[in-house]
């Protein structure tokens, strides 16, 4: 029988404990009051004792790993010393609880008044507006109690085409002012366009969560101590064409130089960089008004084709909305090409957590352009980068291995 | 030596005894309200320890005018204090039980019976902490040994090592309920023995309190430990004005006024000839001087203004050295 | 960030810039703190600094204010709320009263902090919310400080005060992670806007702050609510103006806390708002909070006893629902 040891609860305010090592390892016997693991939880390491006798069978947690109380970190099958046991079975990921919130109950327990009551706010608005509550109320136009939404509905349906009250929600349009300057009359759609054109009233533009976040990330990219290095590269070798664009090319060759240096690959955590294996190169896109960063992964593995068919796909997914998190996770430079809008020389802002943006103009009839880089100082330092530089303005001049990645593509 | 000293007993405490009488007369005039303790027949032991005791912080409990005035407080500021004037040394908020004096180290006094001991073993601590050698003497009445916060504050001052001087003064009521029916060890000085050094002393005899009193300090700043004495006396009047003492029989009442601690003291200056009959009269004379006009004093003081009710709750500054 | 982290941060830092700055309680020094809370400051600092004191809490907080009258910077352990029932002297007749009584001549540069709240199965007398005690004392500041950076600015900045501070945390809160960065003029007296919103204002504090917060997410998206969320912090003085800037926007009024109802800070909350703004309110004010029943031990029991984001989301959604939204 198998008996399966659970992440104990050392401390009523623990929630997870860390298997800092194990004494036992699988196959061995484990005796009654025998310690087999040591757990660190709530900055205190404790000795887990086996309250049964068996072989531990399989070791469901590794050694670091943080797993929830009332989990499963090993299983012991039960019984006196046995001299094999069976293949474990396949591991289980414990799954994260996330709170699910309730089911809905449908408690709509309006509470109905006779005709005379009204919230506090809702006196003070028909007030404003001249409604008279009780007679309306009498009439059946209006609930009692009223609640200010009530007196909205009413408005709206006394003074506005359901159109117009739509139209009204763009506009930054003070409603009394509105009502004022056509009392008695219902307004529709014409009505009101004519109004705020006349009154050259802003149009509200709602701004999508994706950009909020993106927004409020450059803000915070501006405060990391940063620094540009401007250069003229020599992109005449560079053999692109609609297929394999300038950019796909140069993803390519960025990536393959980061490869070479360790803090292009790397992010700052307050006490630590964490420095990714490949180079993950992020690329700025433009779809409507709105720009996203999606990242091309392991560029140093992926050839030209595969990079031009990974950037199209990404696009593709941001023009139908359906870029995931992991599309937009990972990169610690991103390449932005303005130069195919005639745009010379530009900066750019990095993208937050990132520790680099290349700029890239256009390509002069020279075949040059100019490139801008913003450096994170943080993780980048002034000798890094001029090195970073330097090697890339080589390669792309190397025409050995400009022939390599055509050929590879 | 003797003789300065019995000038300054005598002078001190007729002045506690004779402001304490003039407190009752404006007590029943009703200048003064709310609740007054006096300290009539316990003078030696607030005179001869504070006296004793010298520099250091004192803790009070609420019985305390002698005590402060005792310790150099203007007579006058205590009177408009009772009389709760903006002039008072509390500015009127604090009244009879809360006198309070940080630049003469008068701690004041504490309306919760055993509240302060802790108060008393904490200054003690940030005293010796911050290297400064002076003693802590902390007074509480006898009722205060049977309330728990006095053995959480013996056994702290005991483990710290922290100089305190606890004084009780044991005037056998704690209000109207005699000894023998509140505390299990009728002498008092036992509960803190295991703890520290402890002693009794005759608390109607001022020079007696002193000579302990000096002693402990001695001992107190010499090993930065705690000590304790008890000091047996008596008070003539009631608990309080509310409280006409008569649960008390007349003979016992006699017997110990019998032991009028400022008499004892004026017999044996007398005896000794430390002071003259002649001395005394000018005393008596200064300090009737010295409690008129601390009457005239009070009564001439203004009301505290109205804004004086929000004021002092908060100090709102911040004297902080943290970056 | 962990929250026990983040108050061992300002701790320290404290410690180190200001020799005054002291710290005692039960188990607080060699030990590290029940909660941790005080780890590794008994080796940095020394046993003068760090001081472990016996199970005597009234004189814990009682040594503590003598240390503040003679110009230390104590700052005490309580090692939890429920055990300052017996500290409940010196909290309200001493710390509260010395400056008023003494005419200002008294100082009193104090911290208590102390742990409340329901963390699991800890039973009736462990697992008390007993803020509204405390913050109906005049004389006392009572902060509350429901995530890192409040419970590291708090801190600080009550250390730093010159007036006596109940600091109050939560035991759930200790081992939770959050996100840490240092904010330049923390200001404990003014309430926090952790959400913005339409419909109804939600005042919260401690951690009742991350049940609404996750209620108000559910509301959000399932019913189209928009609420605005406020996180107290200073339970004494209550930022009243950011309550009444966000319920002039709103006209709705929910308190949370896990104390029972009856007397609770939500009570106080409402009835301010009603007398200051009663013509702008659209519906009555909605408190929820605890059941009128001592914590009992049983998880299931335990958990009916108070809020919980699932019982947040569905009595907000009924009562806007009884109230016209």
């Amino acid at each position: 029988m198998d008996y399966e040891i659970l992440m104990p609860q050392f401390s009523d305010t623990m929630e997870r404990g860390k298997i800092a090592r194990w004494l036992k390892k699988e196959g061995d016997y484990v005796e009654k009051g025998e310690v087999i693991a040591e757990i660190e939880a709530e900055k205190a390491v404790m000795e887990l004792q086996s309250f049964k006798r068996g072989t531990l069978k399989k070791i469901l947690a590794f050694e670091g790993q943080e797993v929830e109380v009332g989990k499963p970190i090993a299983i012991i099958e039960l019984g006196e010393k046995v001299e094999k046991t069976e293949e474990p079975k396949k591991e289980e990921k414990p799954k994260v609880e996330e709170i699910k919130p309730p089911p809905l109950k449908e408690t709509k327990q309006k509470i109905e008044l006779p005709p005379g009551f009204a919230s506090p706010y809702a006196r003070l608005l028909a007030s404003e507006k001249g409604i008279d509550l009780e007679e309306l109320q009498k009439e059946g136009r209006l609930p009692s109690p009223t609640h200010a939404r009530d007196i909205e509905e009413f408005e709206k349906e006394r003074y506005f085409t359901p159109k117009a009250w739509e139209l009204l929600k763009e506009y930054d349009v003070s409603l009394q002012e509105l009502l004022r300057e056509y009392p008695q009359k219902k307004i529709d759609e014409d009505l009101l366009l004519a109004y705020v054109e006349k009154r050259g009233i802003p149009k509200r533009v709602p701004i999508s969560s994706v950009q909020k976040s993106l927004i409020s990330n450059l803000s915070k990219s501006f405060l990391v101590p940063h620094y540009h290095i401007y250069e003229v590269f020599d992109l005449s070798l560079i053999p692109w064409d609609r297929e394999i664009t300038l950019t796909h090319w140069l993803i390519k060759v960025v990536g393959d130089a980061m490869h070479f240096f360790e803090r292009l690959r790397a992010v700052y955590k307050e006490d630590h960089y964490l420095v990714y294996p490949d180079s993950n190169v992020g690329v700025a896109i433009a779809v409507g008004d709105e720009l996203y960063n999606p990242v091309v992964k392991a560029v140093n593995k992926k050839s030209l084709k595969e990079i031009a068919q990974e950037v199209r796909s990404l696009r593709k997914k941001a023009e139908e909305g359906r870029l995931e998190l992991e599309d937009m996770k990972g990169a610690t430079l991103t390449i932005s090409n303005l130069g195919m809008f005639g745009i010379r020389a530009f900066d750019a802002v990095i993208p937050y957590g990132q520790v680099c943006i290349m700029a890239v103009g256009m390509q002069e009839n020279d075949g040059k352009a100019h490139v801008s880089f913003t450096f994170d100082h943080r993780v980048v330092n002034g000798f890094h980068s001029a090195l970073f530089v330097k090697h890339l303005k080589e390669k792309l001049l190397d025409r050995n291995y400009i022939k390599m990645l055509k050929k590879g593509a | 030596m003797s003789q300065t000293l019995a000038e300054k007993f005598y002078y001190l405490m007729k002045l506690g005894r004779e402001f304490e009488i003039r407190c009752k007369e404006e007590y029943l005039k009703g200048n003064i309200s709310g609740f007054l303790h006096l300290a009539i027949g316990e003078e030696a032991v607030h005179v001869g320890a504070v006296v004793g005791f010298g520099k250091g912080d004192l803790f009070c409990p609420y019985r305390e005018h002698v005590l402060a005035l005792a310790r150099g407080i203007d007579p006058k500021l205590i009177m408009a204090e009772l009389f709760g004037k903006a002039t008072g040394v509390s500015k009127g908020k604090g009244g009879s039980m809360h006198l309070y004096e940080p630049k003469m180290d008068f701690y004041g006094g504490n309306a919760i019976v055993a509240a302060h001991l802790p108060h008393a073993v904490g200054a003690a601590y940030a005293r010796k902490l911050m290297g400064e050698k002076a003693g802590v003497l902390c007074i509480f009445g006898d009722g205060a040994t049977n309330n728990g916060t006095f053995f959480e504050a013996i056994n702290m001052a005991s483990l710290w090592e922290v100089p305190v001087l606890f004084l009780c003064e044991n005037n056998y009521y704690a209000i109207g309920t005699h000894i023998s029916r509140s505390s299990a060890l009728k002498e008092l000085y036992l509960k803190a023995r295991d703890y520290m050094p402890a002693e009794v002393v005759d608390g109607m005899d001022v020079f007696a309190v002193y000579e302990a009193v000096v002693r402990a300090k001695q001992y107190i700043e010499e090993y930065g430990k705690p000590y304790f004495i008890e000091a047996y006396t008596y008070r003539f009047e009631g608990h309080s004005m509310a409280d006409k003492g008569d649960y008390r029989s007349p003979r016992e009442i006699e017997m110990f006024r019998k032991r009028d601690p400022i008499n004892l003291l004026v017999e044996r200056s007398l005896r000794e000839g430390w002071l003259t009959e002649e001395q005394i009269r000018l005393i008596d004379q200064k300090v009737e001087a010295v409690v008129e006009e601390a009457v005239e004093f009070a009564l001439s003081s203004p009301e505290p203004s109205e804004e004086e009710l929000y004021t002092d709750l908060y100090c709102g500054v911040c004297s902080d050295v943290i970056p | 960030m962990l929250y026990r982290d983040a108050l061992n941060l300002a701790l320290d830092h404290a410690m180190e810039h200001d020799s005054r700055v002291v710290v005692l309680g039960e188990d607080v020094g060699f030990y590290g703190g029940n909660y941790k809370v005080t780890d590794g400051l008994y080796v940095k600092y020394g046993p003068k600094r760090v001081i472990d004191t016996p199970i005597a809490e009234n004189s814990i907080v009682g040594t503590a204010i003598g240390m503040a009258l003679m110009g230390l910077r104590p700052v005490a352990e309580i090692m939890t709320v429920n055990f300052a029932m017996l500290v409940m002297d010196q909290f309200v007749n001493q710390m509260a009263k010395l400056r008023y009584m003494s005419g200002g001549k008294l100082m009193l540069p104090l911290v208590v902090r102390m742990p409340q709240g329901v963390a699991k199965q800890l039973a009736s007398q462990h697992s008390q919310s007993l803020e509204h005690f405390f913050a109906s004392v005049p004389g006392l500041y009572v902060f509350s400080a429901s995530d890192s950076i409040s419970a590291y600015h708090g801190l600080l900045h009550a250390i730093r005060m010159d007036d006596p501070v109940v600091f109050l945390e939560h035991t759930l809160l200790y081992s939770m992670d959050f996100p840490f960065e240092y904010v330049r003029d923390f200001d404990p007296f003014r309430a926090r806007l952790l959400r913005e919103g339409q419909h109804i204002t939600v005042v919260s504090y401690l951690k009742m702050v991350h049940d609404v917060l996750k209620a108000c997410e559910w509301l959000e998206e399932r019913d189209g609510i928009s609420c605005e969320v406020i996180d107290l912090v200073s339970l004494r003085p209550i930022d009243f103006e950011t309550i009444y800037q966000s319920v002039k926007k709103t006209h709705r009024l929910v308190v949370v806390y896990e104390a029972p109802k009856t007397l609770g800070l939500g009570a106080e909350v409402s009835a301010r708002v009603c007398e200051e703004l009663f013509y702008f309110l659209d519906a009555p004010p909605l408190r929820i909070a605890g059941e009128e029943v001592p914590i009992p031990y049983n998880r299931k029991l335990e958990l009916m006893a108070i809020p919980t984001p699932e019982k947040i989301y569905s009595q907000i959604l009924s009562w806007s629902k009884s109230h016209g939204l």
